[in-house]
């Protein structure tokens, strides 16, 4: 059966052991373990929705899979149908709110 | 400057960071999309789906079913199906007596031979004063108010027979009189 969600394979332990985390992955890590990034999320989700962004994501899915065919779409064929148009029909006002939001926790956590 | 500026560098490795930042929370956003309208097409929760092409479907059903001569409607067709899934024939086909003239008459045709049975048309009439007169006389004890009940209603002229021919003499003045 064909897999819906295609997932990368798990990185070896091993392979890991010798480089030291990026600067990036330090972020990372103390966006999630402080919460922020949970919070981020639900922010720019709730900005989305509010916008229409979500709604009009839903219908380019509909559409794709209206002429696909239900059976043969998988989540990839639908995230690579939304994301090109997703990331270029975000407003403005919703970029730089979260680009500000996020650059004051980088700030805050003083890296 | 061979130099770097690090304060450049910090801000703009900040921007590069705070943009990767974002671009991870929206793919997580596209992901979650993606995989909600996924799900909703598999399962077939969207009722809206076939939304246009049931209606295009439907159109041309009802446009064939107008066309059709042979489906002309209720009031041709002779079995009608009811909202209980019962056909009634158009003509009600139980059979009963006459109390009039004793015959077997079936229900659906129980009006127009009460109007000639009973003489409420013209031709009716003339026949009837003579023939049926003489049994409603012998029938209502010799009233000769009776001589009206041809021309009463079927209700009356059973009360006659039976009950008291006082009733049916008020009732006389109320209805429908016509001398011979």
């Amino acid at each position: 059966m064909r897999k819906s969600v295609n997932r990368p394979p798990t990185p070896d332990v091993m392979e890991n052991q010798g480089k030291e985390p990026t600067l990036q992955e330090l972020i990372n890590i103390e966006l999630i373990d402080s919460g922020e990034k949970e919070r981020l999320m639900e922010l720019l989700r709730e900005r989305l929705i509010e916008c229409g962004w979500k709604d009009e994501m839903k219908a380019l899915c509909r559409a794709f899979i209206k002429k696909k065919g239900r059976n043969n779409v998988t989540v990839d064929d639908l995230v690579h149908v939304i994301t090109p148009k997703g990331r270029a029909s975000i407003p403005d006002s919703i970029k730089a709110e979260l680009l500000q939001r996020i650059r004051a926790f980088l700030v805050s956590t003083a890296l | 400057m061979s130099l770097p500026n690090e304060d450049d560098m910090s801000s703009s490795s900040d921007t590069q960071i705070t943009s990767h930042i974002f671009g991870d929370l929206l793919d997580s956003i596209i992901v979650d999309v993606a995989s909600e309208c996924h799900r909703i097409a598999k399962l077939g929760l969207d009722r809206n789906f076939e939304e246009d092409e049931e209606e295009l479907r439907l159109s041309a059903q009802a446009r064939v079913r107008v066309a059709d001569p042979s489906n002309s409607g209720e009031a041709n067709s002779k079995y009608v199906v009811d909202i209980f899934g019962q056909t009634h024939p158009s003509v009600a086909n139980e059979v009963f007596e006459c109390m009039n003239c004793g015959r077997a008459i079936m229900a659906g045709r129980f009006a127009p031979h009460l109007e000639k049975c009973m003489g409420k048309g013209r031709k009716a009439r003339a026949k009837v004063t003579r023939s049926s007169t003489a049994a409603q006389t012998r029938q209502s004890r010799g009233n000769p108010a009776s001589t009206y009940s041809t021309y009463s209603n079927s209700n009356s002229t059973s009360r006659l027979s039976n009950g008291t021919s006082g009733v049916a003499g008020e009732e006389y003045s109320n209805g429908a009189l016509e001398e011979p």
